[in-house]
This record gives structure tokens, C-alpha cells and sequence, in this order.
């Protein structure tokens, strides 16, 4: 029986009905019709002659119109009566297929929710990273190299007195303030001592930024006068919230800091974490505490131009460009450079775009950052075009379904524009209610991707804000619109008189389609295989990454990092206590060797400006860097590193003895390339005499694992005295079950000094590869999901061919053929498809790992594990995904699939 | 607009009687009633779906006759049309003024004595 109430409802839709009399008048009709053709059919009309009797009644709506003129008819909402009734239909339409609905949302919400995660990121990151009113007009003011301030050579800190030379004299910011990236503190309280982590900031800091405290006050003009003056605080918003669980009564309370006692004045706005994108301090204080608050080495900072520690953030007057104020600032580096040419010589001043501060104060991270931002965001754009392809897929083998009720629509005299509205309106819906799930799966990813971060109150949280809401609508309605184009209009091009004749459908006349359909499915296969190929090559790396010799041992070490200097310990007191450690930790049994060292492995500081005696150093950029690491007696053989040649440090290497240094085989080879390196002299910056090498050790990793060689200079702890050192243990076995010993050792020997990062040496390795197993775990999860979503492609677009072809399949199979004869024609018919997708992807994947090779331990691009991993894992889904269609068609009856048309 | 075939003018200034006269001995739905026309007038008289209808809607606009939604069992609901006391007088009113235009009609032409 023809559904009539669809024909009159399309037929009179021009008319534009009030909706609920249309309702009514349309039900009335439908079965006036219904009657009618019942009764023609029983007085033995054929179907054909009924139906065309019957929809003969609906000829001429002259009548109707003329005659529900006058009653009935809507007065002007056209445009919004239309959308809700193709609104309507949707949500009809869409209930009569509820498992193919549930399909196409689920793919689409997860792509779009990979999309959400990624851009809210983004979005968090870099479009909006900093909550102050107009962070438009603020720039960075920092030191650079005066050769190549033209071009990205990484910005410097400004030495505080700098800072206040460009605060007095520029003409260009209303007001320009200072801060210092986050430092370790130690907060005393009447248990054991906390780290936290703290800036220090020019009076005016909060004011350039335009900021309103939370609670209390922000620093006052005179608290930035007087050093040492004003131990005052202000307090990040979610420290107050959790450290000090948001008490009411915080401002006046005391804080001992690194000895000091500082008032809390007031509490920053929520979610500032200073000018910083990722991680901001707890507390900020005045930088007229410096003094207070530095490691020995600093403390002179406030006075010394040569100790850089703070970044210039300045409003910009009004009208001001950011060039105009690059020449100003630039023609005060200058007048400096001639006042003070030991400090400020081959320095000149650069503003730049806050937003490049935020991501480092020194260091210029921001590029690899939008870089890998940019990969990320193809990355789940491309698997957002494959669900879409996909759900493209699907809706062109539902079209073939409807193929019918668009000729019949058409016939009624449905225009094509109002079917293509009616079949966008479809999956617009679609994409929406796949959006507003994808927000959820965004949300969920969201949480586990900050599930490894430490969820401290001073890091980022991510902001789903109005922009994430507006990105995510507008993905998701494009995502409708794309998706549901090409189907709509391949659909509404039905044609009629074929498609009327029922046999019409099971001819093979839609080639087009299918192959379409096939290419995008092909990119798929390929896209997946290469995220599969490469998260093999990166986790195969990762395995290698731990064989790889870093020049220290790992097996049997564990290091503790201790600041006695911060702690409020002078040196003398600082000097007993590294020794007092030393000799109880090297009592607890199952310790081998003590030691001291200011650098944690893989977190070496570097100094530049390294004089090699008999080397004229020929420009400012001609300076030699390298890292700098002062260790105490029996270093190199608690850490593991080998000295090749020379001598250790030993007890004569006092302070007043002759300054001596130990450098690494790198620093030897690069300098004395044909001759002995011992007995040489070197000169670090800042020092005042030569010292001479008396040992060279093997070169070793010193910022990251497996990195290209880096100069390394070895001090001794006696003359080069240091109040913040970690200590090196060496242990027997597995150093484990010491981590709690040799810290009860050192709080016994000073229970005011805070023990941070306490690691085992596998833990400094797996902290040295965390960047590698990020990429292996997004990887991983989108290529999975890539396959997973190929997968689902692979299964409609067979499923979708076993149905057009049951006929054949039928006839087939009449004729003889064996049911394992039949799994096999569509097993070929898809996996023909997967192999060349995965030939494709392994091209592509060759080339990409020739880009990656740099970033893999010891694995070739085309190493045949990873590849035949990953083309097994894909062909085995693949299968399954052809495998189930294919048992279908191989089941089809003959006699049901001939009669059936 | 598109011009009105000829003959249709008859029907429609008698149309509202037909239907009326009709709905006289019981309520009857809408099938019903354009089937009895047919049959009545020998095949003679037929209304299309699209006219019939508006005219129902519009005698229950005016309130001449009601209209109820009613259900039976194994059979989709219909809506059956009766005649309103108003409607009743309007019938009477529609055959009194129908008879008498006949008449004078037959008067004119004289048909009557041929």
C-alpha cells in the first residue's frame, strides 16, 4: 500500500497549511485515498491502474487552494514553518532508522570530539592564553643579540637594573613592569617543608596588566622601593583554593618563604598563572626581595647588569606600533651598551608579541609549539574527513534505498531545490546531534589528556569557553553540509520513470558511486596504515631509546634534589650539612657511593661564554656554550660516568689550591684536536681566573636522552660553591627500597630543607622519553580510531555492494556456484581495496620517516617489524570488516533473491 | 488564475446542497459521500478529493454541519460529518429556494409543457 500521507503531504506543502488543520485536512485525505484505491484494486484494477486512478484525485489543487484561502491558510512565517516541518521530517525519518542514526553519530561525535580536544587545547594555548583585559597592547620586552635582532635568535632575560633604565627612559608604554619565570621556594611550615613555586615581580606588574585582585590587594609603589624592605605575597588563585583550601581570613596571614616571613596581601584574579601558558607560580612577591629569595649565585641580581633574571611586559600607549616601540627600546639598549659596555655590550632590546613570552620567558618555544599544534589540528581534521567520507558512504547506499521515494516525490511535483533542502536539513541534523555528543567525547579526552599532567593548582586548565562551543557548532554543521552534499544531490537527481519501475534498482547502474566511494575508502586504508606504521616505528624506539647508553648508569642510581641556600642556611652551615648527608646516607646498607652535583641528569644547565686559552673569540656570537656542572668528591663513579683520562677531583682541590676543571671528551676533541687537552686552561665566565683541566671524562647526555654530543665543564663543589645541590646515590641493587631511607637521612640532617624529585635512574630515563611516549600515545589512539572508522567504511560499502548484487549473487549461486566460491568474490572484492590502501600508506609512510628519523632511537623508517605489525593489525580488522558482508552474501537463498523483485 | 472549466459552475452553486441533502438521514464520511454523488447521479456527478474537502471545511466553518473524529475496531479512525440544527435549516432553506429556482427555470424555458 502507498504511503498516501507522504504524497498528499509533499503535494500540498506549496500551499503552506497551518500546520495543525494540514495535519488533520492531510489524514482526512489519505484516507478518502486509501478507500478509493481498496476499492478499484478489489474490483480488480491492477496496482498500476489503482495507484494512477487514485493519485488522479490530487490533479488539480486549484479548489483546494481557492477554497482554504480564505480559512486556512498561514498568514507569512514561509521561511520558519518550512525548516520545522523539514525539521520534522528529519526526526521522522530519522526514528525509522534508528541503528543507522546511532551509526552515523557515533563516527561522526568521534572525530568531532577528537577535533574539540585539539582545539580546545589550541584555543587554550595559543588564541587565549593570557586572562587580562586588552593583552592585545602588552609586549615582551627582552635582551638579544645585537648581530641578529632582526631574525628569531632566542630573546634573553633583562637584568633587573636594565629594567629600570628602560622603565625610566622609554617613551612608548604607559607603563612597563617586570617578572621572573617560576623558581622553586620553600614554603616552612610546621611540618615538613612544601616546594612551591614563586616569581618575582616589579610593583607594577599587576597594574601594567590591568588585573583586579580576587581578595585583597596587589603590591603597593613603595613595596617595590626598598630591597629587602617588604615581605609582602600575592597568591595564584587555585593555591589559595587548594593549598590553602580558599580560607576567608588569608590576606594578613604570615608565610615563612625560604626563611623569610612574608605577609599575604592579596590573591590574584582565578585562572591567571602569571605571563605563562602552561605553568605559573604560586605566589609572587616583590623583586625587591631578590636578595632574599635567590640561590647565592644570584643574589646580587638586583645590582648586578650581568645577571639577567627578569622579562619586561609593557602596556603599549595608545597609537604606539609594536616597530615604534622596537626602535625606542632598541636606541636605549644602545645609550646602555655605551654606559655600561661589560654588561650590556652585543645587546640590544627586542618587543615582541606577549604571546611569545608566554610559551618561556628565554628560549624562543612558541614556533615548535604552533608547529606541533598544526600537525595535531591535521591530524584530526583528516580523521574527521574520513568519518565524514564514511557517513558519505553510508547515506550514498541509503540513497540508493530512497532512490524511490525521491522519484516519487519529484513526480509529485516536489521541486529538486526543496528535496536537496529537505535531504541537507537531514544530515545537518545529523551533524549536529553527532556535535553535541562529540562535545562530551571532547570533554572526556580532555580530562585524560590532563590525567598526565600533575593537577597542581599552578598549570593551565583547559577553558571550554564560548570559542570551543562556536568551533565545535560550526564543525559540526559543516560536517553535516559536507557529508550530506554530494548524497543529496545524487539523490534528488533520481530519475524518475527508471526509478518507478521497481527493477530499475537492482541493475549495476550506479558505477559512479561505488567508485567514489571505493577511492575514499583506499585513503583511508592508506591514512590509517600510516598512523599505525609510525606509532609502531615510535613505540619500537621507545623500546630501543632504553639500550641506548647515555654516558651514566641508571641501573643502580637514585638522585634527590635538596636547596639548603633557600632554606635560610648560610654556607658554612650548607657545607656541614652536604657532608652530614653524605656520610649517613653512605651508612644505610645497600649503598655503594655518595655524591653531590648541581645538575639532575638529563637537566643540564648551560653557561655561555666559555674562554679556551689561546682561542681569540672573533664576535659576540662567536661565544662558546656549554654546560656547567659542579660536583662534589666521588661524582663520576656514583653516577656512572667514566673518566678516560686524568685524574678525579680530589681533597687537594680546595678553594685557595689552583682552580682546576674536569671537561668532557667533546670539549677536548673539538678544541685540542691533534693535541693533549690535559693541562690546558679554560676560563668560565664571570670567573676571574683560568682553571686547568686535569681530567677528561666520557661525553654523556646532558638536557636530553639520545642527543647529539654538548660541551660539558666539570667543576669541583670546593671552589665552586653552590646552596642548591642534588645528591647522587649509587646502590647495590635496585634502588627502590631506598627512596624513602635516604630521604629520612636527609630531613635528620636538615628538617627545614625541602627534598624535591626524588627519581630512580629508570625514572629519569622514562621522565627523558615522555615527549616520544605523547606522540606514541596520540598515535596510537588516532590511528586506531582512523582504523576503527575505515573499518566501519570498509563494512558499508560491501555490505552496501552484497545488497545491490543479490540478484546476481542469487543467480550465481542458482547456476552453482558454492557458497565459499561467493565469500570468496567479496572477501577479493574488499580486501583488493585494502591492499592497495596499505601500499599507498606504506609509500607514504616511507617518506614520512625519512622527515621522523631524526626523532627515532636506533629503529630504521622502514623497519620491517613495525611495518608488518601494522599492516597485520590492519588486514586482520580488515578482514573481519570484509568478512562479515561477505558471510552474508554467501548465505543469500536463490529463490528468495530472484523472486524477490 | 486558471479559468474554470465549464459545467463546474453548476456544481458549485449546488454542490453545498448535495452534500447537505446527503449528511438529511445519517452522518456520513467523506468516501462516503463523494462515492454516493458518484452513484446517485449515475457517474454523472464526480468530486475530486481536492474539492470535496475544502467544502466540508468550510460548511463546518460556518457551522452547518459538525465534524468527529471516530474509531472503530480493525479500521483506521475517520471523520464523520452530521448536519447541525443550523445546517438542518439551511438544507430546508437550500431545497425550498433549489425548488423554486428549478421551477422557474422550467417556467422560462418551458420545459415543463413541452
Amino acid at each position: 500500500m502507498p504511503d498516501w500521507k507522504n504524497l498528499i503531504r509533499e503535494r500540498i506543502a506549496p500551499l503552506r497549511l497551518e500546520a495543525t488543520g494540514e495535519a488533520s485536512l492531510i489524514e482526512e485525505v489519505a484516507q478518502h485515498l486509501d478507500d478509493l484505491y481498496r476499492d478499484l484494486r478489489s474490483g480488480g484494477a491492477s496496482h498500476e491502474e489503482a495507484y494512477r486512478n487514485t493519485i488522479g484525485e490530487l490533479d488539480d489543487l486549484y479548489p483546494l487552494q481557492a477554497n482554504l484561502e480564505r480559512n486556512q491558510r498561514m498568514p507569512k512565517h514561509d521561511v520558519t514553518e518550512g525548516v520545522w516541518r523539514d525539521l520534522r521530517y528529519a526526526f521522522r525519518t530519522m526514528r525509522k532508522a534508528p541503528v543507522f542514526t546511532l551509526f552515523v553519530v557515533l563516527t561522526l561525535a568521534l572525530g568531532i570530539g577528537a577535533n574539540t580536544t585539539v582545539f580546545t587545547l589550541i584555543n587554550t594555548l595559543l588564541l587565549n592564553p593570557l586572562p587580562v583585559p586588552d593583552s592585545a597592547a602588552l609586549a615582551a620586552v627582552q635582551t638579544a643579540e645585537a648581530e641578529r635582532t632582526a631574525k628569531a635568535s632566542a630573546p634573553l632575560p633583562i637584568s633587573y637594573a636594565n629594567l629600570k633604565d628602560y622603565q625610566a627612559r622609554n617613551r612608548v608604554f604607559l607603563s612597563l613592569a617586570g617578572y621572573t619565570s617560576p623558581r622553586v621556594i620553600t614554603w616552612q611550615t610546621h611540618g615538613p617543608s612544601q616546594r612551591l613555586f614563586g616569581e618575582l615581580v616589579t610593583g607594577n606588574y599587576f597594574s601594567t596588566l590591568g588585573l583586579i585582585p580576587a581578595k585583597g590587594r596587589f603590591f603597593l609603589p613603595e613595596e617595590d622601593s626598598t630591597p629587602g624592605g617588604h615581605a609582602v605575597a600575592v597568591l595564584n588563585y587555585g593555591t589559595w583554593q587548594t593549598v590553602f583550601g580558599g580560607a576567608d581570613d588569608i590576606v594578613g596571614k604570615p608565610l615563612r618563604i625560604n626563611n623569610v616571613v612574608f605577609t599575604v596581601v592579596g590573591v590574584a584574579p582565578p585562572k591567571f598563572i602569571g605571563v605563562n601558558a602552561v605553568f605559573g607560580p604560586d605566589v609572587w612577591m616583590p623583586a625587591t626581595m631578590a636578595e632574599q629569595l635567590l640561590p647565592n649565585e644570584m643574589q646580587s641580581a638586583l645590582s648586578d647588569r650581568a645577571k639577567a633574571i627578569f622579562v619586561g611586559v609593557g602596556r603599549l600607549k595608545p597609537g604606539v606600533s609594536r616597530a615604534q616601540a622596537q626602535a625606542n627600546v632598541a636606541a636605549i639598549a644602545a645609550d646602555l651598551a655605551r654606559e655600561d659596555p661589560a654588561a650590556n655590550d652585543g645587546h640590544t632590546a627586542t618587543v615582541s608579541p606577549i604571546r611569545e613570552a608566554i610559551f618561556g620567558g628565554n628560549g624562543s618555544t612558541f614556533a615548535p609549539i604552533l608547529f606541533a599544534s598544526a600537525v595535531l589540528l591535521i591530524v584530526v581534521g583528516i580523521v574527521l574527513l574520513i568519518a565524514c567520507s564514511n557517513v558519505a558512504n553510508l547515506l550514498l547506499a541509503r540513497s540508493a534505498a530512497r532512490q524511490q521515494e525521491m522519484a516519487v516525490r519529484l513526480a509529485m511535483g516536489a521541486s529538486r531545490s526543496r528535496l536537496v533542502r529537505q535531504l541537507l536539513t537531514e544530515s545537518v541534523l545529523l551533524g549536529l546531534l553527532s556535535g553535541i555528543l562529540g562535545m562530551c567525547f571532547g570533554y572526556a579526552g580532555l580530562r585524560l589528556l590532563l590525567g598526565t599532567l600533575p593537577g597542581t593548582a599552578n598549570f593551565m586548565t583547559p577553558k571550554l569557553d564560548a570559542t570551543v562551543l562556536a568551533f565545535a557548532l560550526i564543525v559540526s554543521m559543516a560536517t553535516g553540509f559536507i557529508f550530506g552534499v554530494i548524497p543529496a544531490f545524487r539523490s534528488s537527481r533520481a530519475n524518475v520513470t527508471e526509478a518507478l519501475k521497481e527493477e530499475a534498482r537492482t541493475t549495476g547502474g550506479s558505477r559512479r558511486k561505488v567508485t567514489l566511494a571505493s577511492a575514499l575508502l583506499v585513503g583511508q586504508v592508506a591514512f590509517s596504515f600510516l598512523l599505525l606504521v609510525t606509532a609502531a616505528l615510535f613505540l619500537r624506539s621507545i623500546g630501543r631509546a632504553y639500550d641506548i647508553d647515555p654516558g651514566f648508569q641508571t641501573k643502580h642510581l637514585a638522585v634527590f634534589m635538596t636547596n639548603p641556600g633557600p632554606a635560610g642556611y648560610a654556607k658554612p652551615q650548607t657545607k656541614a650539612f652536604y657532608k652530614d648527608v653524605r656520610e649517613r646516607v653512605a651508612r644505610l646498607p645497600g649503598v655503594e657511593s655518595v655524591s653531590w652535583a648541581t645538575n639532575l641528569p638529563l637537566w643540564g644547565r648551560t653557561v655561555n661564554g666559555l674562554q679556551v686559552e689561546g682561542r681569540q673569540a672573533r664576535s659576540q656570537a662567536d661565544k662558546i656554550t656549554t654546560i656547567v656542572n659542579t660536583v662534589d668528591l666521588d661524582y663520576f663513579e656514583t653516577a656512572g660516568v667514566v673518566i678516560d683520562r686524568g685524574r678525579e677531583f680530589a681533597n687537594i682541590d680546595q678553594e685557595a689550591a689552583a682552580p682546576v676543571a674536569i671537561v668532557n671528551e667533546k670539549l677536548a676533541r673539538d678544541y685540542w684536536p691533534n693535541g693533549e687537552a690535559l693541562g690546558k686552561r679554560i676560563r668560565l665566565p664571570g670567573e676571574p681566573q683560568m682553571r686547568q683541566i686535569v681530567g677528561i671524562a666520557r661525553t654523556a647526555n646532558y638536557s636530553n636522552w639520545a642527543e647529539p654530543p654538548q660541551l660539558c665543564v666539570y667543576l669541583p663543589l670546593e671552589q665552586n660553591y653552590s646552596d642548591s645541590m642534588a645528591l647522587y646515590v649509587r646502590t647495590k641493587g635496585d634502588p627502590e627500597p631506598l627512596m624513602n631511607p635516604v630521604q629520612r637521612e636527609i630531613r635528620a640532617a636538615g628538617p627545614q630543607i625541602l627534598v624535591g624529585s626524588p627519581r630512580t635512574g629508570r625514572e629519569i630515563v622514562d621522565n627523558g622519553l615522555f615527549q616520544a611516549k605523547i606522540v606514541v600515545t596520540l598515535l596510537t589512539v588516532f590511528g586506531l580510531l582512523a582504523l576503527g572508522l575505515a573499518s566501519i567504511g570498509l563494512y558499508g560499502i560491501l555490505a552496501y555492494s552484497v545488497n545491490r548484487r543479490k540478484r546476481e549473487i542469487g543467480l550465481r549461486m542458482a547456476l552453482g556456484a558454492t557458497q565459499g566460491s561467493v565469500l570468496g568474490l567479496i572477501l577479493r572484492q574488499g580486501m583488493s581495496l585494502v591492499l592497495t590502501g596499505v601500499l599507498i600508506g606504506f609509500a607514504a609512510a616511507l617518506l614520512i620517516g625519512r622527515l621522523l628519523s631524526r626523532m627515532l632511537y636506533g629503529v630504521s623508517a622502514s623497519d620491517p617489524i613495525s611495518v608488518a605489525g601494522a599492516a597485520l593489525m590492519l588486514l586482520a580488522v580488515a578482514l573481519l570488516a570484509c568478512y562479515l558482508p561477505a558471510r552474508g552474501a554467501s548465505r543469500v537463498d536463490p529463490l528468495v533473491a530472484l523472486r524477490e523483485e | 488564475m486558471p479559468p474554470t472549466p465549464p459545467g463546474q459552475e453548476w456544481k458549485k452553486g449546488s454542490a453545498e446542497l448535495l452534500v447537505l441533502s446527503l449528511l438529511e438521514d445519517q452522518p456520513r464520511h467523506g468516501y462516503d459521500i463523494s462515492k454516493l454523488i458518484q452513484i446517485r447521479s449515475g457517474g454523472a456527478l464526480r468530486f475530486h478529493v481536492t474539492s470535496l474537502y475544502p467544502l466540508l471545511h468550510r460548511l463546518e466553518k460556518q457551522g452547518l454541519i459538525e465534524g468527529l473524529w471516530v474509531e472503530k475496531a480493525d479500521q483506521r479512525r475517520r471523520r464523520y460529518y452530521k448536519l447541525t440544527p443550523q445546517g438542518i435549516a439551511e438544507l430546508r432553506s437550500k431545497q425550498q429556494s433549489w425548488k423554486d429556482f428549478v421551477a422557474v427555470v422550467n417556467r422560462v424555458t418551458g420545459i415543463e409543457h413541452a
